[in-house]
Parts: C-alpha cells; sequence; structure tokens
C-alpha cells in the first residue's frame, strides 16, 4: 500500500518556508502554480525552473526528498507525452526506420514536463514545509464547509488504520496459500482468486462500515450535531520578537512569490502579443 | 486514473473548478435535505478511506494484473456523498501521497466523481421496480451497469481531456480517431470493472444489505 | 431457568440497594431486544448510587455493553424506565453527565491529534477557548497523557490509545463513567496503571469486564447478568466467590479466591482444585 511506503511529506523545519504563515503561504504557492500552468512557451521554462527551484532552496527540504517523489507522477507524466515527439509537428531532426523525431512535438514534450516538474515542485514545497492539519485548518477559515472538514479529518484519521487491517487481511490470506499459482488450473485459479478479492474488498468496506457506526456513537456521545463548533484560530506560542520576524517573513515571501506570478503571466502576455 | 499536473492548459483546469464548485453546491444541498445529514459522515469518510486503501488491490488478469477504479462502486454505495468522498481522496491523495493533482483537482474530480454520482443514480433505479428490488439478478444488474457506466464515463472524459488539449498540433479527425481507439481498447476493462462491482454489491447484499440502502 | 444452587439469597427481585448519597443511575423494569434476536435483556431493576464502583460481569452476549448504551441513551428501552440523577434518559439526547469507554479505543479516538480528540467533546459543549483548554490540560494530566498531546491517534500503543480515550471522556466532567472491557488490550503494566487510575478517580463507576481480578481491585459491588437478568447483586467477594454460581452462569471464581491450601498450579492444577474444594 502506498500509504505504508511513504514517509510523512511533511518535514519539520526552520527554514524561512516554514515559517512562513500558512494562509499567505498557501495562497502565493497556488497563484505560482496556476502562473505556471499559464505558461506555453518553451523559452520561459528554464526561467520558471530556476526560480522554482531557488524557492526550494530557501525551504531548506533535502535534494533527496524531491527525487525520491518525483518518479511516481512523473512516469504519468512520460507516459502522456512519450509520443508527441514522434508523432507531432513537421520539423523532422532525425529519422530512422519508419521513426521520425519531430522538433515542433519535442518542444511540446518539453514544454509539459517543464511545467509539470516545476508545478509538482513547487506542490512539495508547499507540502513539505505545512503540516497537514494546518492546511485543512486554512481552507476551513476560508469557508470549506463543516462537513466537508470533518469527512477530509475523519478520512485522513482512519486511512492507516484501514490500510493496517488490509495488510493483516492480505497476510491471512497469503498464510492460507492466497497467491500460489498453479497452472494446470488456470481458468479455476483465476475465478477462485476473483471470489477471495471481492471477499477480500468486500470484507474491508464491511469492517470499514461497522467500525463507523461505532465512531458516530461515539462522536454523538460527546456532543457531534449538537451546535457547530467554533473554527479555533491558532494561538501563536512564538516570542514578540519571533512573531514579528515571522511578520516580515511572511511580508517579504508573499511579496516575491506573487510578484514572480505576475512577472511570468506578463512574460507570457508580451510572448503571445507582442 | 487522474490527469497530472502540467498537461491541462490554465483554462481548463479553473473550468474544472468551476464545475466542481458547482457540483459541491448542488451534492450539500441535496445532503442537507436529508433527515440527519450528520449521521452519515462517518459511514461516508471510511469508506472512503476503504476505497482509497482498496484501490492498491490488485486483481490478476492472466498474463498481468490491473488496478480497478471502482468509482462506480463508491457511487452506488455512497449516494450523494460519493462526490465529496472523491473530492477528499483526490486531495488526500495530492496532499498526503504527494501525487501531484492540486491544479487538475477539479477536473479530475468532476471526471471520477461526476461519474460516480451517475452510477448513484443507475443504482438507485432499483426503487422504481419494488417487485425486483430484492432479485439477485436485478441488483447484479443494476450493479454491474453503474460499475461498467461510471468507469466509461471517467475513462470518456479522461481521454478526451488528454487527447483535446495536448498540444500535439494534430488535426481533428485523427484526435477524434486516437479516442476511439483508446476507448475500445478499454472496453475490456469496462467489463472488469461492471462484472467486479455486481460480485461487490451481491457479496453486500447477502451479508449486510443495509449497506446498500442509502 | 434453572434455580442456582449457591450461597446467594434467591429472594428475587433483588432488593434495589438504598442510597446513603444520591442515586445515579436508576433502572425499573428495564426490557430491551434486538430486531433479530429474541429479548436481550428483561426486566432489569437496580439502582448504582453516586460515588459506587460496579463491576457487571456475565458471558459474552448476556446484554453487558446493551446495557451500557441504554443508560446512554443510545438504545431506547422496550419497556421501562431509566434516570440520570433523577432525570430520564431521552434517546439520542447528548448527556455530558455519562462517559462511556468504548470496548475498542479505536472507535473513540477519531481526530488527527491528541489534543483535537481531547477537545472534541468541550467544543461540542460550546465552551470558550480557553476553558477548552484547560480541560484538556487538566484530563491529559490526570491520565498521564500530556505527552502525546500533539500526536496522531493511529501512533499510539494501545495503552496509551485507552488512556487517551479516558482523557477524551473526563475532558466533558461527567459524573458516571461506563467502561466497556477496560483491560481487554492492555499490557500487565498500563493494566496496573489503569487500577490505580480507578482506585483515584472519583466518578461513580460501571465497569464490564471479564478480568475478575480487576473487578476485585477496583470495585466495591458486583451485578451478575445472564439471560438478559440480573442473578447476583452483592459485595464482589459474595458474588464471585461463589464457584457455583459463577459456573451455572457461564464463568468461573477468580483464581485469587480459591484457598490456596494446597498447590495446585500447573498440569494438574484444575484436577487438584475440584479434589480440594469443599462443597
Amino acid at each position: 500500500m502506498a500509504i505504508a511506503f511513504h514517509a510523512n511529506i511533511y518535514i519539520r523545519g526552520t527554514s524561512p518556508i516554514h515559517r512562513w504563515a500558512v494562509r499567505a503561504k498557501v495562497l502565493s504557492l497556488l497563484v505560482l502554480i496556476f502562473a505556471i500552468a499559464l505558461v506555453q512557451h518553451l523559452v520561459l521554462i528554464p526561467w520558471v525552473l530556476a526560480a522554482v527551484l531557488l524557492l526550494y532552496s530557501c525551504s531548506q527540504l533535502p535534494l533527496a526528498y524531491l527525487l525520491r517523489r518525483l518518479p511516481y507522477p512523473g512516469l504519468f507524466i512520460i507516459a502522456m507525452v512519450g509520443l508527441l515527439p514522434w508523432v507531432s509537428g513537421e520539423t523532422i531532426l532525425w529519422q530512422w526506420q519508419g521513426l521520425s523525431l519531430r522538433l515542433e512535438g519535442l518542444q511540446s514534450a518539453f514544454l509539459v514536463m517543464g511545467r509539470f516538474l516545476a508545478i509538482v515542485t513547487t506542490s512539495f514545497i508547499l507540502l513539505g514545509t505545512t503540516p497537514f492539519l494546518d492546511l485543512i485548518q486554512a481552507l476551513r477559515s476560508w469557508g470549506l464547509p463543516p462537513l466537508l472538514a470533518d469527512m477530509t479529518l475523519l478520512t485522513y484519521r482512519y486511512l492507516y488504520d484501514i490500510a493496517s487491517q488490509l495488510g493483516t487481511m492480505q497476510q491471512a490470506m497469503q498464510l492460507r496459500g492466497f497467491g500460489l499459482h498453479q497452472k494446470r488450473l488456470r481458468r479455476q485459479w483465476v475465478r477462485r482468486q476473483w471470489e477471495w478479492l471481492v471477499s477480500l474488498f468486500g470484507s474491508l468496506l464491511l469492517r470499514s462500515y461497522e467500525q463507523s457506526q461505532r465512531v458516530y456513537h461515539a462522536m454523538r456521545l460527546r456532543g457531534y450535531g449538537q451546535l457547530t463548533p467554533p473554527i479555533h484560530p491558532q494561538r501563536s506560542t512564538l516570542s514578540p520578537l519571533a512573531q514579528q520576524s515571522e511578520h516580515l517573513i511572511t511580508q517579504v515571501a508573499t511579496s516575491l512569490t506573487l510578484t514572480m506570478a505576475t512577472g511570468l503571466v506578463i512574460a507570457e502576455w508580451i510572448l503571445t502579443y507582442p | 486514473m487522474h490527469i497530472p499536473d502540467g498537461i491541462l492548459p490554465t483554462q481548463v483546469c479553473i473550468a474544472g473548478y468551476g464545475i466542481a464548485g458547482g457540483i459541491t453546491w448542488g451534492t450539500l444541498r441535496q445532503i442537507r435535505k436529508t433527515p440527519d445529514p450528520q449521521a452519515q459522515v462517518p459511514k461516508a469518510s471510511l469508506l472512503a478511506a476503504a476505497f482509497f486503501v482498496g484501490s492498491s488491490i490488485s486483481i490478476p488478469i492472466p498474463p498481468a494484473s490491473v488496478h480497478l477504479v471502482l468509482n462506480g462502486l463508491l457511487g452506488t454505495l455512497l449516494g450523494w456523498y460519493a462526490w465529496p468522498a472523491v473530492l477528499i481522496g483526490l486531495l488526500l491523495q495530492a496532499i498526503l501521497l504527494g501525487h501531484g493533482g492540486l491544479t487538475t483537482l477539479g477536473v479530475n474530480a468532476v471526471m471520477m466523481g461526476g461519474s460516480a454520482l451517475i452510477a448513484a443514480q443507475i443504482f438507485q433505479l432499483r426503487y422504481r421496480f419494488p417487485a425486483l428490488l430484492h432479485r439477485k439478478w436485478f441488483l447484479g444488474t443494476l450493479g454491474f451497469l453503474a460499475g461498467a457506466i461510471g468507469f466509461g464515463l471517467a475513462a470518456l472524459i479522461f481521454f478526451g481531456l488528454i487527447i483535446f488539449t495536448i498540444p500535439a498540433n494534430l488535426d481533428r479527425v485523427t484526435e477524434q480517431g486516437t479516442l476511439a481507439a483508446l476507448m475500445i481498447a478499454h472496453i475490456p476493462l469496462l467489463f472488469l470493472e461492471g462484472g467486479f462491482t455486481a460480485l461487490v454489491v451481491l457479496f453486500l447484499y447477502r451479508i449486510k444489505p443495509e449497506l446498500l440502502e442509502s | 431457568m434453572n434455580q442456582p444452587v449457591s450461597l446467594i439469597s434467591t429472594e428475587l427481585p433483588l432488593s434495589l440497594s438504598t442510597c446513603s448519597t444520591r442515586v445515579a443511575i436508576a433502572l425499573e423494569n428495564v426490557a430491551f431486544a434486538y430486531a433479530d434476536s429474541p429479548s436481550t435483556l428483561e426486566n432489569i431493576s437496580l439502582n448504582i448510587c453516586e460515588g459506587e464502583r460496579v463491576g457487571l460481569i456475565g458471558h459474552n452476549g448476556c446484554g453487558k455493553t446493551t446495557l451500557f448504551m441504554l443508560i446512554c441513551g443510545l438504545l431506547t428501552p422496550s419497556a421501562g424506565q431509566i434516570s440520570l440523577f433523577g432525570q430520564p434518559v431521552r434517546p439520542n439526547q447528548f448527556c455530558p453527565e455519562v462517559g462511556f469507554l468504548f470496548q475498542d479505543p479505536e472507535d473513540q479516538l477519531f481526530s488527527p491529534s491528541v489534543w483535537d480528540d481531547v477537545a472534541f467533546g468541550p467544543q461540542n459543549l460550546g465552551l470558550p477557548e480557553l476553558e477548552v483548554a484547560e480541560r484538556v490540560k487538566a484530563a491529559l494530566n490526570l491520565t498521564g497523557t500530556t505527552a502525546l498531546a500533539q500526536r496522531p491517534p493511529h501512533h499510539l500503543s494501545g495503552g496509551e490509545k485507552q488512556m487517551v480515550a479516558i482523557a477524551g471522556l473526563l475532558s466533558m466532567m461527567p459524573r458516571v463513567m461506563l467502561y466497556d472491557e477496560p483491560t481487554a488490550s492492555l499490557d500487565l503494566r498500563t493494566r496496573r496503571r489503569l487500577i490505580q487510575f480507578l482506585q483515584r478517580t472519583e466518578e461513580t463507576l460501571v465497569l464490564a469486564s471479564h478480568d475478575l481480578e480487576f473487578l476485585l481491585e477496583v470495585c466495591d459491588r458486583i451485578i451478575l447478568v445472564d439471560d438478559g437478568r440480573v442473578i447476583a447483586d452483592a459485595d464482589p467477594v459474595t458474588v464471585m466467590g461463589d464457584a457455583i454460581l459463577m459456573e451455572q452462569h457461564g464463568l468461573e471464581k477468580p483464581h485469587s479466591l480459591i484457598p490456596h491450601i494446597s498447590p495446585h498450579h500447573g498440569r494438574f492444577g484444575s484436577e487438584i482444585i475440584r479434589d480440594r474444594i469443599p462443597e
């Protein structure tokens, strides 16, 4: 299960990006991400990547952190744009047998991959420096409906338990011979595997449902649904000096990031309408 | 099955967020009409988590194996709550697993969640035939249709968006042809999704029929 | 139902204990049946006084958890009445005076962090932020879980989860605490800590448990339930010391109450006990 194999995305730290106030950070980085998504000219991509890598270095997140996480989403992108250099465009750069490497297709592929790299890196800057609960708190303060907030927190809370339950059930099945390949009885083997997998998945759903009923009772007994609890803003535990420094960091980081995003949009506009 | 960042133009991403916002408003309205919306929150949340986790189960299709999407099954079990479940699943996928998709969250939600809602409506059709409500073949058939159509719609949107927005400078005929070819190639998966959904529905009906009631 | 041959007086109905303090929980002719089974509880009448520590014993399926759910208002009795401090319990009414610890603490720790979970109840009471924080700190302190405040519940050990779940109930300052199999998943050290905690706590306690030695240490009254009825209601040694009574209702006499006249441990222990224990 992917959850079991991924360490926590968030890494504690004291970099300026870590100390950037959460709401301003989320807003600024999302604006930057959308500005990057607007880029249609390949010539801007190196600048975008340089700016994002500069931001990444400010976050003091290890490079290995990024390199470890890029391959999984990267594979999808490569699968989707891998064919472009071979099917799209007129200018042929290189040919072999029936295959022709085309300039326009190659440029499109680099454009998409460059945008992808910049956006995903910016996402990791956000996720690597912001605890999950702070993110949800920020969304709630922006009007995320209580029902969605409750569901997000509950789903997050029980994700690991349910993953663990599935793991245990799969181990139990394996100990009783599930997965043993029997070449002679291939059709039966496939049918039986399907039956077992239906039972496995169905049992997982049943256990989750029954647990949800007990959780609901526990929540009701502690007042869930009586009234909508106010969103308690997080109180700062920092000294006044530290709070001032955090405020300054927030202002500088927000201004720089929004300037970057604006600059990108203007550059894109100029290149599109010279 | 989700569209990663970087492929879709910003306008499409923003349109996706807009449509997703509208659907969220609509489904929350439907949910608030129910007698006790909060009573379903733990059920929807834990089942969403179970689906999230369960999508890691690989189904053998010799010589390979596949991970099923099962958005149709999600719709049959959760009804209107399938939409927030998909939204949250995608958000957690992006935030907890780092699979990307923050710009395409809206589009992906419409693709997976919208088709889940349609699958939910298909499964709800059983209430229009009270005489057949407890017939296993009827439940199985509706389950199959919900699973197959849920997946089919999602696949159509997925491939359609990729092909029509990718900067490939392909002509319209080639784009449509490619889309058709990809959809035909996925017909076997359509049957798999429908079949697995039907079998799980019948399993749950045998052991805990109340899970299937909305 | 067979009349037990035992040391307990069989003059049923059992006397409703008269309280020197207030009556915390009163059950009058309470009955309940689940939809798909015959009656789970029949004609249960008893009083639990404020400050009492009552142990509820009985084999699996005898109705202990059902009784707790009736007291909390999660289930509605098919007959009879339940009152808490003189007020009738209304179904699904929020009643912060009663805290109910479920068998599996996983079902009770549903917030992303320990602090959030313990704050859940006070927040739902509409208390101001400062008071919520005070209550959370006090509850964590009482249960010795202050160091766990920022941890996610799924990172805790079984014993830690149990204590945090208890903290989550204590933060609502209940007057009655219902514990359902509290020692089920605890190691010996955590079990000992729980016993010490319960011996110090001031709420009215009702504990359902198969861990009879635990009940001997914590409780001053034992109620034996079987077939949906109260079979015996007296002090722990009187009820649990009656080997015949216990065996007739699917239980057994706790080992510490067996006189250690001759060695009876090891491979042949059960045979020796049967030979040596006087009728």
